[in-house]
């Protein structure tokens, strides 16, 4: 735990963390020392002059002052170290995070990164505030008990160590178990979490096949999983606190019993039993707590350990200064890609010349957003090169590279503020005009005026209040405030009704506008006015050329061309011909008209 | 028409079903809190015995020891089965709540949950159940032995010595004096540092959020300086926050330690010993029970904050049980036939700006009705309106001449299916998928539908055809996940069918045979399609055209172009569209 934290901290730490550790040492030796005399003290009472109890008294107040100096210093240095612990892994995060490769950034890893950029640095703030104290208290107070008992009577001293050394591999074992059931609750646990977000995300097909109205079988099977698991390592971890509980306290009985038996042989005076007896009270209360503690602990090292994995995370590497890229053009030579075992470019080179409309086709799992994703560098090819201007992408500090790259996703992401918030993101520093500017070009004027509050509309969370169609144009709307010379735009596949489709129409013409363009393309009107066509299949480039020149070769973009236009979204028909199998259990009747 | 339940559900209902098992547990825990007393106690007359003027009487001696230690074992037994008691509670609790809370938001309209997110809803039904833990498992236990054990060694340390006991609660009322007047100043300051947490909360949301655009944009320098900055503003708060309270609640902890409670009774007692006026026996029960008497206090402290987090999570519980649902008739009644009558529907999500105003509209059983409109025209909102995902404000709907809202909803399910526009999946196999409507089909029914939807050949193409899972075992582009949906609603055989068309995320070959598969699904139904191409519905018997929440011109489509209306516009617009060459790039000296 403690070896953890100074990792995390990193070697800066080292220093505050000693002087912490020291601070609450101290302090747990005075305290101890405090205890270790009132055995002495007592046996002076309990014996013919109690008056000579008195210098031991006064010792007793001379440890009470250390104590009452040191544990303020040591409480005080554990909040200093919290908060410098909260500001140094909020730091150390967030410069990680900014290296972090963009293809890094999923879903489920945003979500785990905001939790441990938040609760986590709470959880692990906890273990110097208030935590690390109570694990000090709960090794050196017994450790000094047995130190001071083995001066008194070395008999009941070897009782209790043997006693310590139980308590110690009892907890051992009981918090091992307890791990493993941990373990196992989690993975049950997140089991049951993805059904239920299941269950609210798929509500509506749930709901129109009938499927709420006697529950989700599925959903509630994993609840009751849950808690099955739940009764396991309650089993676990109540056998372990009440098993340690129970050394403890037993322990506390032999000594008892241990001691009586002396005193009565007269080998113990009866004074110094009760003393020692006393002191063996306070030998079992840390352990005991500790046992409680258990919970704690665990979660701030489990903190701690996400932290410190976050934290090897490898990154893309920087140049230091980056290379000065001639032109807009973008080119593929050679590139080798891979998604763990499967191969998605095997060799592709292309380009996409300067101040031109490229178009890019294939099937779906072509690689086409792959090959978007290479070059605005979410990740690096395994071989071959990306080049930007005639430069490696490798070679520009990222800075660099996103100067002269905008990327329109078709699931695009947005903040949860106002449209114009979301326009700006582009670029700051630009003026109201000139984002109203963008704005319009991009026609998310018509979008303003449907919203109720206009500009100031906030879009909800992830943007949930408008369709896909109008994400996509503030989207453009952010490129163009932008202003870089190159774009590479994913064309929505979604279908969209008239009105949306001729303003996002609209909106890309004017990005496209004396920009070099690259765009997966979906739509029939785009093939037909690009400059260039790439065709991409099993992981290169098949065929290159214009529309034309492409049709008349008649190979594989020809075929694709036929398809899609036979096709260009469904169309109900009425089938002439006998009803399928399926449909002979039909209650007929109920299709007569009335 | 939604049931207003009377208000918030609160924590006693939600705790109804175990009520009476907690009750045990802190019967039994405040017996532990008496008994944990004893072996204490016994010590002390065990002293007595020993240190008795004269012989020993090892009789006595024993017998003290004896009961000391079976006090410790009672206690331990007490307390354990308290503890497991109280936590088995919770379980049944945790378990009881989540399947209400699922019932519960299984009956809810659905446009709540576009409002609210499954994230959101993920979290209150783990995280917050979970929270709720440590109320129901310890706050009341923990609050039955820190009080009971304390009041019992009191009374018992009156009883050997008053003085003595008062000078014992001397450092003891004073540290309890400064931590109430310490925690009464600090109530606002704990709303400070609650703010204060939520802020660098938000700023790490933002940034963590939104970090992929703002390094798409070149902006992460920025943001990431921002976010420094809050985790600064963080720290120096906090550490200023600390400093405010730190000396009272220094001081507080220093009078209520064990070390000088020590000190007050060791002082006392040798003042009270060596003047007389006390027995040195008689010192010893303070000595073994006076220096454990602060420590359920802060115990108390400490799990203070954790009851608090407890109670909020119990509220958010409770107000999610209190979401208004859509109210199941008590006395169904069976519709006759598949005719769908539409009459006067008004709909609004937002009281005031009505989405549909005043729709009449029959579909014939068998007929293809197609509605078509600009995007928050409403036709999606009223197609929803037949699967009851929603009731409508006023007006009603009825399916084979009975009010939707009058029909059992298992009967209803039977009656209408739906296939949506983003088709959704689950992480179930792919024949479980297909049979979601009847998950007794057999194997054999289970295939025809997908041979209907000519989703058959590639599904048993898969290593584990039909039992693979999907997202896990197999990855179904757009298009085969359309044809898997389409399965579904095949094999449901509902007389009635929706359809919001599906956006197409397939590929040429896909779209072709989402098509035929879509044709065989609406044989013979009674069909409503929201059609957001004028293209695929060509055909359809009859074309609604919405405009802003109103139905504006119906007819079939040859009928429509002739009338020159709205709906000639659009498809003007849209065969405009399309057929251009002149497109994107165009212009501009390329």
């Amino acid at each position: 735990m403690i070896r953890r934290l100074f990792r995390a901290l990193g070697p800066q730490y080292d220093r505050t963390l000693r002087r912490l550790l020291g601070l609450l040492v101290v302090a747990a030796l005075l305290q101890g020392a405090a205890f270790v005399v009132l055995v002495p003290a007592l046996r002076e009472l309990l014996g013919d002059e109690p008056a000579r109890a008195w210098p031991w008294v006064i010792g007793l107040a001379v440890l009470w002052i250390g104590y009452a100096v040191v544990n303020p210093l040591a409480t005080l240095a554990g909040f200093r170290t919290g908060a410098g612990l909260s500001r140094d892994l909020h730091h150390r995060i967030g410069d990680k995070v900014a290296q972090l490769p963009l293809a890094w950034f999923t879903a489920d890893r945003v979500g785990g990164l905001g939790r441990l950029a938040s609760q986590r640095i709470l959880d692990v703030m906890g273990v110097p505030a208030h935590l690390l104290r109570q694990l000090v208290d709960a090794t050196v107070m017994p450790l000094v008990v047995v130190l001071a008992m083995a001066v008194f009577d070395w008999r009941l001293a070897v009782a209790m160590a043997v006693a310590g050394v139980v308590v110690a591999v009892v907890y051992r074992v009981a918090s091992r178990g307890l791990a493993a059931a941990d373990h196992e609750a989690d993975r049950i646990h997140a089991d049951a979490a993805g059904r239920i977000v299941e269950f609210a995300r798929a509500q509506p097909v749930l709901r129109a096949f009938g499927r709420t109205v006697d529950g989700h079988a599925v959903l509630d099977e994993a609840l009751a999983a849950q808690h099955r698991a739940g009764r396991r390592i309650l089993r676990a971890g109540l056998s372990g606190v009440v098993g340690l509980g129970f050394v403890a306290q037993a322990s506390f009985v032999v000594m008892l019993a241990l001691g009586t038996y002396l005193v009565l042989g007269g080998s113990l005076g009866a004074a110094e039993l009760v003393a020692l007896l006393v002191l063996a009270v306070r030998f079992v209360e840390p352990v005991m707590l500790t046992a409680e503690l258990g919970g704690a602990l665990r979660v701030a090292g489990n903190a701690l350990q996400e932290i410190n994995s976050l934290l090897a995370t490898e990154t893309l590497d920087e140049p230091e200064r980056s290379a000065r890229p001639n032109g807009s053009s973008v080119e593929l030579r050679d590139v080798h890609f891979s998604y763990g075992d499967s191969p998605v470019l095997t060799g592709l080179s292309m380009e996409v010349p300067a101040g031109r409309l490229t178009a890019l086709v294939g099937a779906s799992g072509a690689g086409k957003t792959t090959v978007v994703k290479l070059i605005a560098r979410f990740f690096d090819p395994a071989a071959g090169a990306v080049r930007v201007g005639g430069a490696d992408v490798r070679e520009l500090r990222t800075e660099d590279l996103t100067a002269l790259i905008s990327v329109v996703f078709q699931d695009v992401y947005l903040f949860e503020g106002s449209i114009l918030d979301n326009i700006r993101v582009g670029r700051p520093e630009a003026t109201d005009e000139q984002v109203y500017a963008a704005a319009r070009t991009a026609r998310v004027d018509d979008i303003a005026e449907r919203l109720p509050g206009g500009w100031h509309a906030p879009v909800g969370e992830a943007g949930s209040r408008l369709s896909g169609g109008e994400r996509q144009r503030i989207s453009i709307a952010r490129a163009l405030l932008k202003d870089t010379p190159i774009v590479l735009f994913d064309e929505a596949t979604a279908a969209l009704d008239a009105d949306n489709e001729h303003a996002l129409h609209a909106a890309m013409t004017a990005l496209a506008r004396d920009r070099t363009v690259l765009v997966i393309a979906h739509r029939l009107h785009t093939l037909q006015a690009a400059d260039h066509i790439v065709v991409l299949a099993g992981g290169r480039c098949v065929e290159q050329g214009r529309h034309d020149d492409l049709l008349a070769r008649n190979g594989r973009y020809a075929h694709y061309w036929r398809e899609r236009r036979r096709a260009r979204g469904w169309r109900l028909q009425r089938p002439d011909g006998p009803e399928s199998a399926l449909h002979k259990g039909f209650r007929a009747g109920d299709l007569v008209p009335e | 028409m939604f049931r207003n339940s009377t208000g918030v559900v609160g924590l006693g209902d939600l705790l109804q079903p175990v009520r009476r098992r907690l009750g045990l547990a802190i019967t039994l825990q405040a017996a532990a809190a008496v008994v944990a007393v004893v072996p204490l106690a016994a010590v002390a007359e065990l002293a007595r015995v020993l240190l008795a003027a004269g012989p020993i009487d090892h009789d006595r001696a024993w017998q003290v020891a004896g009961i000391a230690a079976g006090a410790l074992i009672g206690w331990l037994a007490l307390s354990g089965v308290a503890s497991a008691l109280a936590h088995h509670a919770d379980l049944d609790f945790q378990l009881s709540v989540r399947r209400r809370l699922v019932r519960h938001l299984g009956r809810v309209p659905l446009g709540w949950f576009t409002d609210r997110g499954a994230g959101a809803i993920g979290k209150a039904v783990q995280h917050d159940v979970d929270t709720m833990h440590h109320l129901v498992a310890h706050a009341a236990l923990s609050l039955t032995s820190s009080v009971i054990t304390p009041v019992v060694t009191l009374v018992y340390l009156f009883t050997v010595d008053w003085r003595m006991a008062l000078i014992l609660l001397i450092p003891i009322t004073a540290g309890v004096a400064v931590f109430v007047r310490l925690a009464m100043t600090m109530e606002s300051q704990t709303a400070a540092f609650d703010e204060a947490q939520q802020r660098i909360a938000g700023r790490v949301v933002e940034f963590v959020e939104g970090i992929a655009v703002v390094k798409l944009f070149g902006q992460a320098r920025r943001a990431h300086a921002q976010y420094g900055q809050a985790a600064d503003d963080f720290a120096r708060f906090f550490l200023a926050w600390v400093s405010k309270g730190y000396r009272a609640s220094a001081v507080s902890e220093l009078l209520l330690s064990p070390v000088t409670v020590l000190l007050a009774v060791l002082v006392g007692g040798t003042a009270m010993v060596t003047s007389g006026r006390l027995a040195a026996t008689e010192l010893l029960p303070f000595a073994i029970l006076g220096l454990g008497l602060a420590s359920p206090l802060q115990a108390l402290h400490y799990y203070s904050h954790d009851a608090e987090k407890a109670s909020v999570a119990a509220k958010r519980v409770g107000s999610l049980l209190a979401a208004p649902v859509l109210e199941v008739a008590r006395d169904p009644r069976r519709p006759v036939g598949a005719r769908v009558e539409l009459a006067a529907v008004q709909y609004a999500y937002d009281a005031g700006r009505p989405v549909l105003n005043g729709i009449d509209l029959v579909l014939e059983p068998g007929t293809v009705t197609a509605l078509v409109g600009a995007s928050g025209s409403g036709k999606t909102t009223l197609a929803k309106l037949l699967p009851r995902f929603f009731d409508p404000v006023s007006g009603w709907v009825a399916i084979g001449g009975v009010d939707v809202r009058e029909i059992a909803p298992a009967e209803l399910y039977r009656l209408v299916s739906f296939v949506l526009q983003d088709v959704q999946l689950l992480d179930a196999s792919v024949r479980d998928n297909i049979r979601l409507a009847r998950p007794d089909a057999d194997d054999e029914t289970v295939r025809r539908a997908a041979r209907a939807a000519a989703i058959d050949e590639r599904i048993r193409a898969l290593p584990l055809g039909y039992d693979a899972v999907v997202g896990r075992d197999v990855r179904l582009s757009g298009g085969e996940a359309q044809r898997v949906s389409i399965a579904r609603a095949i094999l449901a055989d509902t007389p009635i069918v929706v359809l919001d068309e599906a956006t197409a995320h397939a590929d040429a070959e896909s779209e072709a045979l989402i098509q035929d598969a879509l044709s065989e699904l609406a044989a013979g139904r009674t069909v409503l399609v929201v059609a957001h191409r004028l293209a695929s519905v060509v055909g359809a018997d009859r074309i609604v055209v919405l405009h802003e929440g109103r139905i504006v011109e119906q007819g079939r489509h040859e009928e429509l172009l002739t009338a020159g209306g709205p709906y000639a516009r659009l498809w003007e617009l849209q065969e405009d569209h399309v057929g251009a060459g002149a497109a994107v790039g165009s212009g501009e000296g390329r």
